[in-house]
């Protein structure tokens, strides 16, 4: 087996991001982003979560399956379970004595995927094989975290050590990503577990290849040299169970996904190669054609051809496949035209750079045929192949190649009040034009939206990365950096309805909006200001409470009849306590705080909840997450 | 008879290039009159009399300039492609002072004063600034009127520039694909506009045809602006923009149906008279329009008769002669660089450079010449803004396009030193040819010699080709001159002088009185929109005959080479690159170099806004297919290049060759 470990999976994304540098792309910073772009579903199981069957007995009883949970952002180590399935919950207290949950599967390479909700200073983690743990905790508000905060992988303890020095090699998180307590949060850990060799020695040590929390990469490729505090034990093993923290708070987990890779890989052996002189767009009869070269290979490589233009690399050779299934292959053959052969189907045929095949195998030695014709002088041969197949991860079959050289990204930090006006594409894809984003300190940043004068998103974290736009050319677009949240579709703040029950305008049409742009005060921050409707808007957005949220604030002058606001529009809206929600299942808390004495209206639409309320001169609400 | 020293240190920092058609002045550098005398000092160039100095910036300064404009103290206010605005306090002193008025705004392509507040154009919108509290930094920034944009990187809006009722006037480029990069396209409301608009935001769409008016002037309160040569503009030109005007480029003619548009061409009704070419290939695929060479072709003048809406050029600047991507246009005022007051000077973002442009009016029409005024910036100029001691200050930037100089940003300044450089001062339509009017008395020997003159007229093609060769060239025979008795001026008689054609004027052999000096920029480009009537030159009044025979002097070296491009020559090198027997050197395709334009972007071996003949040689092409890749240019060959080569079809077989050969000879 090639050992591709180290180097497959940076260059497998980078791979399937070969673009060319035509002349007018402009080049945008290299984001890593490893894997799951293909990764089927391959070997994927929801834990069911109706009982704890699966899981070891625990001798304190502290988890119970519920079907959701509240926490209270006023009272530590409070969640409140409805009844129901589908939600794991931790809630340890007089009655209940607290211990870990240890599942009853073991895995070794692993990616898993979960949702979970701490209660306020709660402490939890994920221990993957048991063994090496992604702490879990309410870090909320904390601006530099350590290892032993929300994301970190847990420290090594060394007993022996002086008192002060045991803790070692714990990594903390690239950020905070964490939110407040009592909201759902995502959690993606891609994990390969340590290698033994046949005297049982350890050849290489497990890895992080991958954390994501809640959208943001906190841990790339970490390797971890040793099992962290508190293990389950302290040899390391090719399998272990998966091991979830109860003895430290309440928490809640749900929607848990493994995937596991344990099945041996797909592997290309026997290649030959013949190298033929010409300009093919298909497939030619070789029958006919002599070969200018040929020989075997090791491996799949552009570089067994000397000719720099016109040429026809043809592989053959045998796919041995471990288990029957389904097999996707990612092929980069650029600059001509790329052809595979398996099991005598031609499953892709790559014209420009970069194309998929799929194809479903029986176990055995099947037969593989890979076609590369180069002729568009101007561009260098590059030949990349990955397969991706059932119980084993996508990996790079062919030799690493070189690709387009990385520019060095433009950051734009906010270390004060600091504006920039760009177009922002959403997570949902729509590109906003007029749009501006507002950053500060408490790493708590925003964007507003001037075509509808919305409030469209708000992050956490660094504050843009605007290589996108000022990077050559540029696409005059910039990226928020960090923890988003988004509020869904931007639309209108304000609307008329001619009843409560009206569809709230899904564009500006007949509202009149105008925006009118903004000023700032001496710390520079913006008031904005609109008409809609003949209204007169003003609109300012503050940090409040350290960044741990957003408080807008809106005066409107000539108000006209059946004025509204919708504050939030979501999946579910629920009552948190006496003007206050959770929008959205849970995504972030919304808060009322001034209203003119207008009640909130929380409305049932088709599909979805909102949240709307009358407004006549002033409004304003805090968005907390 | 002069020697011109053709001075091109291609080792220096500094990349000179050449005005005029060499193989012009090769023609006439054997005449001389018999009382003349060989020269070999140098002429005066464009540095002797315009320096060119730097405005130190705080290290770190990411000053790629957007905007200029100097405020009613002297402060200069500049705009950033990174959407900063700085104020600059004594801009012209050993230290100027850098303020950040504003960040955070979206590419600000521009920027003018009124009444205590900034405007300018933004990606997004047109905007007022203001410092209402007087710390020095904005804090009111007032959206004058939003402009809609669907998201291309290239629907950048450029300006204003304020009309003398306080409106304002600012022009917005098209959207460029990704894929059919030959294609912009509007699709969002004005884009490919010029756009009127109130202090109150109320905007009244003012002309179309625009596909990347970067350069936009308000000349005697008329608005005129500059195109990029690209697809259906042939060349780089000045436009005057009267409401209602059609100025070349279809895309923006989809909203004429728009109630409030001043004009009604549709593109349909514009394409039933030219093909827009809409080509597919076997795949399906949209392919480029090439020009082809031997075709029947219309020009704008020639449609301006079925669309009265057309508005041609006042004055065309030849693409790659005098410039290739024309930026801000802006008045000389009074008491600034001494006789050229009054003129304009155009900005040129891919050679950077500056050109001088003297307009008049005959038939009620804006027409006039062109020339070059000065190289060597150190980056693509954009933005030309007059300070307060009448130094010129120049904003420049190339980021994303490439262009001359060493540097991808710039903030500099341009000081006249006093000294009246020997130039055509201005030359102006007459019935029967043309009057040159000098700032230096002439040599009146020089000057009334006939042959000390050349004149050649050309046209562009309309066509939706990116680009167009100068086509249609004919010569124009010199009948008779006359010089004034002050020397200041000369009036020559030319024969078949065409309408609508841009006709070059050379002058290598005229000199001043002074120093004997020849002009700094000997040749000049007249459109001849109208020619005006009035009388003729008796040529009794004239000289019409060439001085005592042309006894051909003695050719020094650089006569000798610069010789061998004219055919029937009896040099030996010329000979030796005829036959092919002998690699032709450098001396031999310099003079073919500059007169296909191709210095206008390629040096031997560095970078500029094409690659450097190093490089080209590397791909190992056959001569013939560099000279088929001169005639048709690949774009697509060099993807890290952002601006495109038109086609040069213009290039005869024989020089193409000669060139190839050359370029070939450098992977040696």
């Amino acid at each position: 087996m090639k050992a591709l470990d180290e180097v497959v999976l940076v260059y497998v994304a980078d791979l399937k991001r070969i673009t060319l540098p035509d002349f007018i792309k402009n080049s945008l910073c290299l984001i890593i982003c490893i894997l799951g772009l293909q990764s089927p579903a391959y070997s994927q199981t929801v834990l069911p979560l109706t009982d704890l069957t699966g899981f070891k007995p625990v001798s304190g009883n502290s988890w119970q399956i519920v079907g959701d949970v509240t926490a209270d952002l006023d009272k530590d180590n409070r969640l409140t379970p409805v009844k129901g399935t589908g939600v794991l919950l931790n809630l340890p207290d007089k009655k209940r004595a607290e211990s870990d949950l240890i599942s009853n599967f073991e895995h070794g390479d692993v990616d898993l995927e979960l949702d979970f909700m701490l209660a306020k200073k709660s402490n939890s983690g994920v221990y993957l094989q048991g063994q090496y743990e992604v702490q879990l905790e309410d870090s909320w508000g904390v601006k530099t975290p350590t290892s032993g905060n929300m994301g970190g992988i847990y420290e090594r303890w060394d007993e022996k050590q002086l008192i002060g020095q045991q803790g070692y090699q714990g990594y903390a998180p690239r950020q905070n990503a964490g939110k407040a307590p009592g909201l759902w949060q995502h959690l993606k850990i891609k994990f390969q577990a340590p290698r033994f060799g046949a005297d049982g020695r350890k050849t290489q040590n497990a890895k992080m290849l991958l954390v994501v929390l809640n959208g943001v990469n906190i841990h790339e490729n970490v390797e971890l040299l040793g099992p962290t505090r508190g293990a389950l034990s302290q040899e390391e093993i090719a399998t272990g169970p998966l091991r979830l923290q109860g003895d430290h708070g309440a928490i809640a987990f749900r929607n848990i996904r493994i995937t596991n890779y344990d099945k041996p890989r797909a592997e290309l052996i026997d290649l030959q190669y013949n190298i033929y002189k010409g300009k093919f767009d298909k497939a030619p009869d070789f029958s006919k054609l002599p070969p200018e070269a040929k020989g075997t290979s090791a491996i799949l490589t552009s570089t067994v051809n000397r000719i720099p233009n016109e040429f026809l690399i043809q592989y053959q050779g045998k796919l041995r496949v471990p288990q029957a299934g389904e097999y996707t292959f990612n092929l980069t053959s650029p600059g001509g035209v790329g052809i595979l052969k398996v099991n005598n189907n031609e499953i892709a045929k790559v014209v420009g750079e970069t194309g998929q095949g799929k194809i479903t195998l029986p176990v055995g030695d099947i037969s593989f045929e890979l076609l590369y014709s180069k002729f568009v002088s101007y561009i260098k041969p590059i030949l990349g192949l990955t397969i991706a197949g059932p119980g084993f991860r996508e990996y790079l079959v062919s030799d690493a190649t070189t690709i387009k050289d990385p520019v060095d990204p433009i950051f734009v930090p906010a270390p004060t009040n600091t504006l920039l006006r760009s177009f922002i594409d959403l997570p949902e894809g729509q590109r906003l034009t007029h749009a501006i984003s507002v950053g500060n300190p408490e790493q708590l940043h925003y964007a507003f939206d001037f075509d509808r004068g919305a409030l469209a998103l708000a992050w956490r974290g660094p504050f843009m990365d605007a290589t996108p736009m000022w990077q050559d050319r540029g696409d005059g677009s910039s990226r928020p950096l960090g923890m988003l949240q988004p509020f869904g579709k931007p639309t209108l703040l304000f609307g008329k309805l001619s009843s409560e029950q009206a569809l709230w305008p899904t564009d500006t049409t007949g509202s009149n909006y105008r925006p009118k742009g903004y000023t700032l005060d001496p710390q520079d921050i913006p008031t904005f200001q609109y008409q809609v409707h003949g209204a007169v808007v003003t609109d300012i957005i503050r940090v409040i409470d350290n960044g741990k949220g957003l408080q807008r604030t809106l005066t409107v002058q000539n108000s006209p009849a059946n004025f509204y606001a919708r504050l939030a529009s979501g999946k579910k809206i629920e009552v948190y306590s006496k003007n206050m929600y959770l929008i959205d299942d849970k995504a972030y808390y919304l808060r009322l705080d001034e209203a003119d004495n207008a009640k909130p209206i929380v409305r049932n639409m088709a599909g979805s909840q909102e949240l709307i309320i009358p407004v006549q001169n002033k409004l304003s609400y805090s968005v907390i997450f | 008879m002069r020697y011109i020293h053709f001075d091109i240190p291609l080792q220096s920092k500094k990349v000179f290039f050449l005005v005029g058609v060499l193989s012009l002045l090769c023609q006439y550098v054997g005449a001389q009159t018999s009382s003349s005398r060989v020269f070999t000092q140098e002429s005066a160039k464009e540095e002797d009399y315009f320096k060119i100095m730097r405005l130190p910036a705080p290290e770190g300064t990411v000053l790629e300039v957007g905007g200029l404009c100097t405020l009613p103290n002297g402060e200069l206010a500049v705009t950033t492609r990174r959407g900063d605005i700085f104020i600059v306090e004594n801009p012209t002193s050993q230290k100027p002072h850098f303020r950040k008025f504003a960040s955070g705004l979206h590419e600000v392509l521009g920027i003018a004063y009124k009444n205590g507040a900034l405007y300018c154009a933004q990606r997004g919108e047109l905007t007022k600034i203001t410092d209402t509290n007087n710390d020095g930094k904005a804090d009111v920034f007032q959206t004058i009127a939003a402009l809609p944009v669907t998201g291309n990187y290239c629907e950048y809006n450029y300006g204003p520039k304020i009309a003398a009722d306080g409106s304002f006037f600012i022009t917005c480029n098209l959207a460029f694909p990704e894929d059919e990069w030959w294609r912009p396209y509007s699709k969002a409301p004005w884009r490919g506009w010029m756009l009127h608009i109130q202090e109150d935001g109320r905007i009244e769409p003012w002309a179309t045809g625009m596909r990347s008016p970067a350069g936009i002037g308000m000349i005697d309160n008329e608005m005129f602006y500059a195109d990029n040569q690209g697809d259906w503009i042939g060349s780089g030109g000045i436009i005057h923009v009267k409401k209602g005007a059609f100025t070349g480029n279809p895309a923006g003619l989809v909203w004429t149906s728009q109630a409030n548009s001043p004009l009604k061409l549709t593109q349909e009704q514009l394409f039933a008279k030219v093909s827009p070419r809409f080509q597919k290939n076997e795949n399906g695929q949209d392919i480029r329009p090439l020009n082809v060479a031997d075709e029947k072709f219309t020009t704008l003048f020639e449609l301006k008769k079925s669309f009265p809406e057309i508005a041609l050029p006042a004055v065309w600047l030849p693409h790659g002669i005098l410039g290739i991507s024309n930026s801000e246009i802006v008045t000389i005022p009074e008491g600034a660089f001494g006789p050229f007051a009054g003129q304009m000077l155009i900005g040129d973002q891919g050679q950077s450079k500056i050109m001088r442009v003297f307009m008049e009016k005959v038939n009620g029409e804006y027409q006039g010449a062109a020339w070059d005024f000065r190289s060597g910036f150190q980056s693509g100029v954009l933005r030309l803004a007059w300070a307060a001691d009448n130094s010129l200050f120049v904003g420049e930037t190339n980021r994303g396009w490439g262009s001359a100089g060493e540097a991808t940003q710039g903030l500099q300044r341009l000081v006249w030193n006093n000294k009246v450089p020997f130039e055509m001062l201005a030359v102006r339509a007459m019935p029967d040819g043309f009057e040159i009017e000098f700032t230096k008395p002439v040599v009146r020997k020089s000057a009334a010699d006939i042959s000390s003159y050349a004149v050649e007229s050309f046209i562009y093609k309309y066509h939706p080709v990116y680009g167009s060769p100068p086509v249609n060239t004919q010569k124009c025979a010199i009948k008779g001159v006359k010089v004034s008795e002050d020397g200041l001026k000369v009036r020559i008689a030319v024969d078949n002088l065409r309408k609508n054609y841009i006709h070059t004027i050379s002058l290598p052999g005229v000199v001043e009185t002074e120093n004997s000096f020849s002009l700094v920029h000997p040749t000049t480009y007249y459109t001849l929109n109208n020619i005006p009537d009035g009388e003729k030159l008796s040529l009794t009044q004239t000289n019409t005959s060439k001085t005592t025979a042309a006894v051909p002097v003695k050719k020094t070296l650089a006569d000798k080479t610069s010789g061998a491009s004219k055919a029937g020559s009896s040099n030996t090198a010329d000979k030796a690159a005829a036959s092919g027997s002998k690699t032709p050197s450098f001396e031999v395709v310099k003079p073919l170099l500059t007169k296909y334009t191709c210095l206008a972007c390629h040096s031997p071996d560095k970078r500029q806004v094409g690659p450097a003949y190093a490089e080209v040689a590397k791909r190992n092409y056959t001569h013939d297919q560099i000279v088929n890749l001169i005639h048709d240019p690949q774009p697509e060959n060099w993807p890290d290049y952002a601006t495109p080569m038109p086609p040069m079809p213009q290039v005869p077989r024989e020089d193409a060759l000669k060139i190839a050969a050359w370029i070939n000879s450098l992977s040696k």
